[in-house]
C-alpha cells in the first residue's frame, strides 16, 4: 500500500504519513491517530516502519512459550456488578470485562484498539462513525453476536431512565424530550447485520477512546428487555470467561471458555478475590502465596513489596491527578490576582516528593497530562514568594488571606496535597486551613467548594477532560469555569486531525489554562501492581483495566 | 429480682429508642441524599423525585420513623447498596464469622488472664507479679494495627509459617485465625489480668483469708476454695463487657487481616455510604453493648452474696 491509498481510508491519513516520514509527528501519535481514523493495526505499524525504516514491533525478549492451565487469583474488591450501564468504579469495570466486551479496546500502551469492532472509518468531519463489527463472536448463549446488541445497548446508555454514565460520554447521540434525554431518532444506523454507523452532532476525535472506557461494556440484544437487567443473575457474555460464582465482598470465579473467539484463555479458572478496605492485607495475602496478582498496591507500602524477591512490581504513568481547583464564582477566587498568588507559592517537585514520595511527574496547573498525545510541554513552574506577596496585595490582601480547602479522607495523598499546600501557602501569609472530610460528605457538594481537592481519572486523550469539565454549565465543571476563547478552541482541536496543527491548537489551550489561573495542578500519578514471579504476560494498563485471557502461570 | 431485671430490660429498651431515633435522624431525614445514594450520582432528578415517592420519603419524618422502627424491630433492614441483596443476608453471616473469632479469642483469652491475675494478685509485690504485670502493660499499651503489622511481618513475611489474610475463600481454615486471635489475645488480656490481679490483691488482704492462713489450711485450698471465688466477682463484668468489644469493636483486626466479619462489615458500609446497612450494624452494636451490660449487672448481683433482692 502506498500513501496515496491510504487516502481511501480516511482522507487525513495521506499528510499524516508526511508528517511522520517528516518527522513532524512521532511514531507512536502517527500509530494512534492512523488507527483512530480506520487503519488496520498491522497495516499501521508496517506503513510505520516503511517510512521511519524502525524494525516493524519492538524487538521481543526472549520468552517461554506460554504454559495452560491452572487457577489465576487477583486480589480486588468483588462489587456489585449487576448493571454495567451504571458502574462507577473501575473494579466492577473488571468484574464485568471477564465475560462481556467493549467495541475498542484502549491498550496499555494507550492506543484504541479494535475488539468486537473489527475496524472503523470517519467521516471527513469526524462526525459520522461506521463501525464493522467481528462476524465471528458468538454469545455464551449461542447467539451470534450483531448490530442489534450494539444498538440496543446504545439505546439503553442514551436514556435518562437508565442513569448510565455513558450519556455523556456519547452526548452527541442524543436529543433533549422535555425533561429526559434519549437517543436522537437516527443516531444509530443498522446499515447491515454487522454494520452501525453513529451520526453525532458533534466532530467525536475520541470516539473509539470513548468506546474503551470501562463503563461501554457491550451486552447482550435481551439485556433489560427480556432478561433481568443483571449481568450476575444472566451472565450471557461474549467474553474468555464464563461466570461460576459471583459473592459480593467476597470472591468471584470465572472458567475459561474454550472457543473464545481472540483463542483460548491460558488458565483455566480466575478468581477474584476481596482482601477489603486495608492495604496491608494486600501484601500480606500476596507474600504468603494467599493470591498470585493484585489489582493495585498502596505505594507506601512499596519498600515491603520491593524487599521480597519472588514479588514482580508493574507501575504505569497516568494522568491520574488530584486537582486544588478553584471555584472563580466564589470569593476571594474570583480574583485572577488571588489565584495566581496561591499558584506562585507551590513547588510542584517538592509537592510530588511530600504528598506521594516522588513517584510521579509534577504538573503544570493546566489539565493536559504528558502521556496525552496532544501534550506539549511549556516548562516547569518556579515558586516565588515576593510575587505571590505582590500579587495578593494588588489583589486588595496586604495582610494575608485566610482561607479554607476541602478534601477527602482516602486516598491518603489528596489529603497530603492539601497539607503540603498549606505549609508552602504559610510564608506568603496565606493562611489555608485544611477540611478532610468522609468521601460521602466531600462528592455530595463536590462541584459546590470554593477551594477543594478533586481526583480526577485518566483518560487516553486530553481533550477528553477538558470536553467534559471545562465548558461552561458542563456538569462538571467544579471550576465554574467559563472562557468562550477557550471553548472555540477545544471545538477546534477535537475536530482537528491533523496532528501538528491540533498540537499547536492545544498548546494554545495549555496556555489559556495555566494564565487563567484555575486549578493547581501538582503531579501526575503514577500507578503500582505486583504479583507472585509465577504470573506471566500481564501488562499493567493505565486504568487499571485487567485483560486476563493472555496471562498465564509459570511452573 | 424480677423487679430488678424487668426495671434492667425497661432501660435496654429506652436505650436502644433513644439509639434509633439517633440513627434515624442522622441517615434518613434529607431523602433526597438517601436517592442519590440509591440510585447513583448519574440519575435524573425525575427518577429521584419517583424513587422518593415510591418509597414513602414524602411522609412527615415521625411517620417514617415509625414505619421505619416497625421493620427494624421485625427484621427487614431493608436492601443493601453494595450488596444488592437484603441487609439480612449479610449481616447474619458476617456477625457469626465475628463470634466464631470471639469465641477463639475469649476461650484462650480467659483463661490465660485469669491465672496470670491470680499468681500475681497471689503475692503482691513478688517477682512473679512485677514481670506479669509489665509484660500486661507492654502488652496492653500497643494498639492493635500495630502488634498486627509486626506480627505480620514476624510470622508471614519474614517465617512465612501462617498465611497473611484471614478470607477463608476456600472455606474454613483455622490456620488463618491464628494470627487474628492471636493479636486480639495479645492487646486485650493484659487488661483482664490487672483487674484479675488487683481483685486477687484485694482479697487476699481481707481478714477471711488470713484467718483460713492462721488455721492451718494448705495454701492452694485457701486460694482454690476461699479467695479466688470471690476474687472473680470483680473482673466478672469486665469479662462479660470484652463481648461487647470484639463484636462491635475489632475493626483494625478484621480488616487488616481481610477477615469477613462484622466490624469489616461496618467498615465496608460506611466506606460505600450503604445507609440501610450502616443503620442495621448500628442497631446490632448497640443491642449487643446494652445486652452485655444488662448480662454484666445481672451476672455481678448473682455473683455476689452482698447483693440480694428478696
Amino acid at each position: 500500500m502506498n500513501i496515496k491509498d491510504l487516502g481511501k481510508v480516511h482522507v487525513a491519513i495521506p499528510k499524516l504519513a508526511e508528517d511522520l516520514r517528516d518527522g513532524r509527528v512521532d511514531r507512536r501519535e502517527f500509530l494512534r491517530t492512523s488507527v483512530l481514523l480506520g487503519l488496520a493495526i498491522p497495516t499501521a505499524y508496517s506503513m510505520a516502519s516503511l517510512l521511519t525504516g524502525e524494525p516493524l514491533m519492538p524487538q521481543a525478549l526472549a520468552q517461554e512459550t506460554p504454559r495452560k492451565g491452572g487457577t489465576l487469583r487477583l486480589g480486588i474488591f468483588v462489587m456489585d456488578a449487576s448493571d454495567p450501564a451504571i458502574y462507577d468504579w473501575s473494579e466492577k469495570g473488571n468484574s464485568a470485562r471477564q465475560l462481556i466486551e467493549p467495541l475498542v479496546q484502549v491498550g496499555t500502551d494507550n492506543l484504541a484498539q479494535p475488539h468486537l469492532a473489527e475496524k472503523w472509518q470517519a467521516s471527513e468531519d469526524v462526525k459520522t462513525w461506521t463501525l464493522y463489527l467481528r462476524k465471528d463472536v458468538k454469545w455464551s448463549n449461542g447467539d451470534a453476536f450483531n448490530a442489534d446488541d450494539v444498538i440496543a445497548t446504545f439505546t439503553r446508555w442514551l436514556d435518562s431512565k437508565t442513569g448510565s454514565s455513558n450519556q455523556g460520554r456519547f452526548s452527541g447521540l442524543t436529543v433533549k424530550d422535555g425533561d429526559t434525554v434519549k437517543m436522537a431518532p437516527n443516531a444509530l444506523e443498522k446499515v447491515d447485520a454487522n454494520t452501525v454507523r453513529f451520526n453525532f452532532t458533534n466532530a467525536m476525535l475520541s470516539f473509539p477512546e470513548s468506546l474503551g472506557d470501562y463503563p461501554a461494556l457491550i451486552t447482550h440484544r435481551d439485556f433489560a428487555t427480556k432478561h433481568e437487567a443483571n449481568l450476575i443473575k444472566n451472565p450471557i457474555g461474549t467474553g474468555p470467561f464464563n461466570l461460576k460464582e459471583y459473592v459480593v465482598g467476597q470472591r468471584a470465579v470465572y472458567t475459561k471458555k474454550a472457543d473464545y473467539w481472540g483463542g483460548e484463555p491460558y488458565v483455566d479458572e480466575l478468581q477474584f478475590i476481596d482482601l477489603g478496605a486495608d492495604p496491608a492485607a494486600e501484601l500480606a495475602a500476596l507474600s504468603s502465596g494467599q493470591v498470585d496478582l493484585l489489582y493495585k498496591l498502596d505505594p507506601n507500602l512499596l519498600p515491603g513489596y520491593q524487599a521480597n524477591p519472588t514479588i514482580k512490581i508493574y507501575d504505569k504513568d497516568t494522568a491520574i491527578v488530584g486537582v486544588a481547583r478553584m471555584r472563580v464564582t466564589e470569593k476571594p477566587f474570583d480574583n485572577k490576582k488571588v489565584r495566581q498568588a496561591l499558584q506562585a507559592c507551590v513547588d510542584h517537585d517538592r509537592l510530588l516528593q511530600l504528598a506521594y514520595q516522588g513517584l510521579g511527574t509534577p504538573g503544570q496547573d493546566f489539565h493536559v497530562a504528558p502521556i496525552h498525545p496532544e501534550y506539549t510541554d511549556l516548562g516547569p513552574l518556579k515558586q516565588d514568594y515576593d510575587k505571590a506577596k505582590k500579587l495578593l496585595a494588588e489583589a486588595g490582601y496586604p495582610n494575608g488571606l485566610d482561607i479554607e480547602i476541602n478534601c477527602v479522607d482516602d486516598p491518603k495523598w489528596e489529603g497530603q496535597i492539601a497539607v503540603v499546600l498549606s505549609e508552602m501557602m504559610k510564608p506568603a501569609g496565606i493562611n489555608l486551613k485544611v477540611n478532610v472530610l468522609p468521601g460521602g460528605t466531600y462528592w455530595d457538594r463536590w462541584t459546590k467548594w470554593p477551594f477543594s481537592v478533586t481526583q480526577w481519572t485518566t483518560r487516553p486523550l486530553g481533550v477528553q477532560v477538558l470536553d467534559v469539565a471545562y465548558r461552561k454549565g458542563a456538569a462538571w465543571n467544579e471550576n465554574g469555569y467559563d472562557n468562550p476563547e477557550f471553548e472555540a478552541l477545544l471545538n477546534q482541536a477535537q475536530a482537528t486531525i491533523d496532528v501538528p496543527k491540533r498540537k499547536e491548537i492545544m498548546k494554545k489551550i495549555e496556555q489559556i489554562l495555566q494564565d487563567d489561573a484555575i486549578s493547581i495542578i501538582p503531579f501526575w500519578l503514577k500507578i503500582y501492581t505486583a504479583s507472585s514471579d509465577k504470573v506471566q504476560g500481564f501488562a499493567y494498563h493505565f486504568a487499571r483495566e485487567m485483560y486476563l485471557h493472555r496471562v498465564w502461570l509459570s511452573a | 429480682m424480677l423487679i430488678f431485671l424487668a426495671k434492667r430490660a425497661f432501660f435496654m429498651i429506652l436505650t436502644m429508642l433513644a439509639v434509633s431515633l439517633l440513627v434515624f435522624l442522622l441517615l434518613e431525614v434529607n431523602g433526597s441524599a438517601v436517592a442519590v445514594k440509591v440510585l447513583g450520582p448519574y440519575s435524573s432528578d425525575e427518577q429521584r423525585h419517583l424513587w422518593l415517592e415510591a418509597h414513602g420519603y414524602f411522609a412527615p419524618w415521625y411517620e417514617r420513623y415509625f414505619a421505619w422502627l416497625g421493620r427494624m424491630a421485625s427484621g427487614d433492614f431493608g436492601d443493601s447498596l453494595r450488596f444488592k441483596t437484603p441487609v439480612a443476608a449479610v449481616l447474619w453471616p458476617r456477625l457469626a464469622n465475628t463470634a466464631i473469632l470471639a469465641a477463639f479469642v475469649f476461650a484462650l483469652m480467659v483463661p490465660v488472664s485469669v491465672v496470670l491475675g491470680v499468681l500475681a494478685g497471689m503475692r503482691e509485690g513478688s517477682a512473679t507479679d512485677r514481670s506479669i504485670s509489665i509484660l500486661s502493660i507492654i502488652t496492653t499499651s500497643v494498639p492493635e494495627f500495630a502488634s498486627a503489622t509486626f506480627l505480620s511481618f514476624l510470622f508471614v513475611l519474614v517465617l512465612k509459617w501462617l498465611p497473611g489474610t484471614s478470607g477463608m475463600n476456600q472455606g474454613f481454615d483455622p490456620l488463618q485465625l491464628v494470627m487474628p486471635v492471636l493479636v486480639l489475645v495479645l492487646y486485650d488480656f493484659g487488661y483482664i489480668t490487672r483487674m484479675m490481679r488487683a481483685s486477687m490483691a484485694e482479697v487476699m488482704q481481707s481478714p477471711y483469708i488470713r484467718t483460713a492462713v492462721l488455721k492451718g489450711i494448705p495454701y492452694r485450698r485457701v486460694i482454690m476454695r476461699h479467695a479466688l471465688r470471690n476474687a472473680l466477682i470483680a473482673p466478672f463484668t469486665v469479662i462479660v463487657l470484652q463481648i461487647n468489644w470484639l463484636l462491635s469493636g475489632v475493626i483494625v483486626v478484621e480488616a487488616f487481616f481481610g477477615y469477613k466479619g462484622f466490624g469489616a462489615l461496618l467498615l465496608e458500609a460506611s466506606l460505600n455510604q450503604d445507609i440501610y446497612l450502616i443503620q442495621a450494624c448500628a442497631m446490632v452494636s448497640v443491642f449487643v453493648a446494652v445486652a452485655t451490660q444488662t448480662i454484666a449487672d445481672v451476672g455481678y448481683t448473682y455473683l455476689n452474696p452482698r447483693i440480694r433482692f428478696t
